[in-house]
């Protein structure tokens, strides 16, 4: 994932604010400023089983070192119905700028309910993946300040994921972590559920061992790492906790579930 | 510029189990993205005392030579070999003397007191201030993704062999999110008469 | 002719002595007696009341307001026969080095061999005439001398009635002392080979017994450890004399 669109704001002269008071000193001349961008922290994750997909994220959010809201959700519902989100069968998380993640949830979301309307049948996971990142591209010169996640069922009814930098670049995947923690999650991930650097007992010595294979895991075991991702970044990283929330997409249609994380 | 930190590249990481305590280290050493050696170790052994240092590759090996002659020194002097506390806070006191100046290193200690019979793990940042943690210290490019990993996959009390096991997956899963590190690993396990080091085989990339 | 050795510290005479440092020597034999005694740490099963390893030091004579017990660590004390100048120089560089050379690098105090060897090597350096200064710490008792030479005792005694002193430590001396004894033993040699009154004004006693947690100002702080040196008021050096 290319992230570079993403490191770079906060390091610049402007730092947590959108806009900064100009530099007064010793000069009748005086320049404001105004950055568009924001970064509200927060990380999401997501994962995919056999025949679900579980997309999550902290509920914090943040501008510098300030918490704006310890429920603010980053994960939503697509192609439902309004308010409710009732009968959604996609799931979007979006991290970064939350402004650009409203807008850009409530534009796909638009986007999702129109080709219902217009062709007579649902959106499939794989159409709506294509469609979001056209939709980032063509903002590919003010881009949303976003990470994005779209997880969903496949035509097959298997789990489905798709991860994407800013402007669109996307790949289908397992497991993915995004937002301000996907550093830390992120190797977690590759260990617990592709079973990186791990092989099977007794397979051999040096070359010979064999590697894990990774295989789907079931929900309650998906379910638990999810949590263990959560509080393991709560604990080590300041833009996140408050609350984890996670979207549960099955053939039945999306669940919901809500557990604390620690709020210092 | 890069970051004098993150020049060359590296991950250390220690961590205590039940009466042992385990620390290890990457082997990679690299210019910005070039990848200059796979036999570059980041640990160093002062008698039963361990450091392990990541950052800047020329002070390094300044630094571990520096602490070479002033524990030897410290041995000739005592007639005794130094504990891993007193080590930690000859690690501090020597870092703060170039407060204006500083080597561009993080360091990591790790060993078991020999008097008390505890193990014993610390890490600094560049100019001396000492973290004394309970479970585990991480320092290197790879620092964010072993906060990750060792969050995820350590557990209090670990026998030696399930310590080897845990400090060795999360050094590994940890390097292979860093370009900047990698390239096989060095792990030892420190007990109270014993000490194993291995070599690990990571991805050669 | 043999004047011309007498001007330099570090000119040999033709028989192959420092006169100076011979000199230096001799002014600390004329100094009032100080003596040390160090006791030995107890096996677990021949404890009985204090459990810690002690030792004791002391001269007499105390002009008032010019100790010579003097605390240099938390658990090391140091006393001295000679020149009491010198003396008070040699305190404040001990005080200083344990500092400079140990606690701000090690954040600990020195062993007493390492405290021993860096006034040792500022004596040498000096080789300065002062006195014979044997001091106790932790659970040991040394004396250096003006060359820079230490040596480390059982029991020792230093200055004017050093050599009466000694003999009588001799015979008294005995290696399952407790730190009690070793004040009552000090005292009655003191007694036997000195001269003039002695009182809590003209005694000074300083001991390095257990962790004195009383003396640290503030209490209810895990791992606070007392200092082990301390020195003795007049009435508790009245009462032992009492009971000689």
């Amino acid at each position: 994932m290319a992230s570079s669109l993403i490191a770079d704001p906060t390091s610049s002269s402007h730092n947590l604010y959108s806009f900064s008071p100009s530099d007064q000193t010793a000069s009748d001349i005086r320049q404001h400023s105004f950055y568009p961008y924001t970064d509200n922290g927060g990380s999401t994750l997501g994962i995919t089983g056999n025949d679900f997909a579980i997309l999550a994220g902290d509920t914090r959010s943040t501008s510098g070192y300030s918490i704006n809201s310890r429920y603010a959700p980053k994960v939503y519902r697509i192609g439902g119905e309004d308010e409710t989100g009732e009968g959604a069968h996609i799931v979007l998380s979006l991290v970064g700028y939350a402004a650009d993640g409203t807008a850009l949830q409530e534009r796909l979301n638009t986007v999702v309910k129109m080709y219902k309307y217009q062709h007579g049948k649902r959106m499939t996971v794989k159409a709506c993946a294509q469609r979001l990142a056209t939709i980032l591209y063509s903002k590919r010169f003010f881009p949303y300040y976003v990470q994005a996640i779209l997880a969903g069922l496949d035509e097959d009814g298997r789990g489905a994921l798709y991860s994407y930098d800013p402007v669109g670049s996307y790949e289908r995947e397992q497991c993915r972590a995004a937002g301000a923690a996907a550093s830390l999650i992120m190797p977690f991930l590759d260990n617990q559920v592709n079973f990186k650097n791990q092989y099977m007992p007794g397979s051999g010595e040096g070359h010979d061992l064999h590697a894990k294979q990774a295989e789907p895991l079931p929900r309650q075991e998906v379910e638990r790492l999810v949590k263990d991702a959560f509080t393991s970044a709560t604990e080590r990283h300041i833009e996140v906790g408050d609350g984890l929330q996670m979207l549960i997409v099955t053939a039945k249609g999306v669940e919901e579930t809500f557990y604390p994380l620690k709020r210092d | 510029m890069a970051s004098p930190f993150s020049i060359n590249g590296g991950a250390c990481v220690a961590m205590v189990g039940k009466d042992c305590v385990a620390i290890a280290c990457d082997l990679r050493l690299g210019l910005q993205s070039m990848t200059v050696s796979n036999n570059f170790p980041k640990i160093f052994s002062y008698g039963n005392v361990y450091l392990g240092l990541t950052g800047l590759a020329t002070d390094v090996s300044t630094v571990s030579d520096l602490f070479r002659y002033k524990v030897n020194m410290y041995r000739l002097r005592e007639e005794r070999s130094i504990s891993p506390q007193t080590m930690a806070n000859l690690v501090s006191t020597s870092l703060y003397e170039k407060r204006f100046g500083p080597y561009f290193v993080s360091p990591v200690v790790a060993g078991i007191n020999h008097t008390t019979g505890k193990p014993f793990i610390c890490g600094f940042d560049s100019i001396g201030c000492i973290d004394f943690a309970k479970d585990f210290i991480v320092s290197g490019t790879a620092s964010d993704q072993l906060f990750g990993t060792c969050e995820g996959l350590w557990e209090p009390d670990l026998e030696p062999e399930d310590l080897f096991e845990t400090v060795s997956q999360a050094l590994l899963n940890a390097v292979d999110r860093d370009a900047l590190s990698g390239w096989g690993a060095h792990v030892y396990i420190i007990e109270k008469d014993k000490v194993t080091k291995r070599l690990l085989k990571g991805r050669q990339d | 002719m043999a004047d011309r050795y007498s001007f330099s510290l570090t000119t040999f005479n033709p028989s192959g002595k420092l006169v100076q440092i011979e000199y230096a020597l001799a002014a600390v034999n004329q100094g009032v007696t100080s003596l040390g005694i160090k006791v030995p740490k107890k096996t677990s099963h021949q404890r009985h009341r204090p459990r810690h390893r002690k030792e004791i030091l002391l001269p007499p004579h105390r002009p008032p307001s010019l100790a010579k017990v003097s605390l240099i660590t938390p658990n090391i004390g140091m006393v001295y026969s000679g020149m009491g100048p010198d003396y008070r120089v040699l305190v404040d560089k001990a005080r200083k080095v344990s500092h400079t050379h140990y606690k701000r690098i090690y954040n600990e105090y020195p062993p007493t061999r390492i405290l021993v060897q860096d006034v040792a090597r500022v004596m040498q350096e000096a080789t300065q005439s002062g006195g014979v200064r044997p001091y106790g710490g932790g659970p040991s008792l040394y004396q250096v001398d003006p060359s820079g030479s230490y040596f480390p005792w059982k029991a020792t005694a230093i200055g004017k009635s050093a050599t009466s002193a000694k003999t009588f430590l001799e015979k008294r001396y005995k290696d399952d002392l407790e730190l009690e004894d070793a004040v009552h033993i000090a005292l009655l040699t003191l007694k036997e080979t000195i001269e003039g009154e002695m009182n809590g004004e003209t005694v000074e006693i300083g001991i390095v017994g257990a962790p004195a947690n009383n003396l640290l100002g503030y209490e209810g702080v895990e791992g606070a450890v007392g200092q082990r040196f301390r020195k003795l008021s007049k009435e508790e050096i009245e009462d032992y004399l009492t009971n000689l």
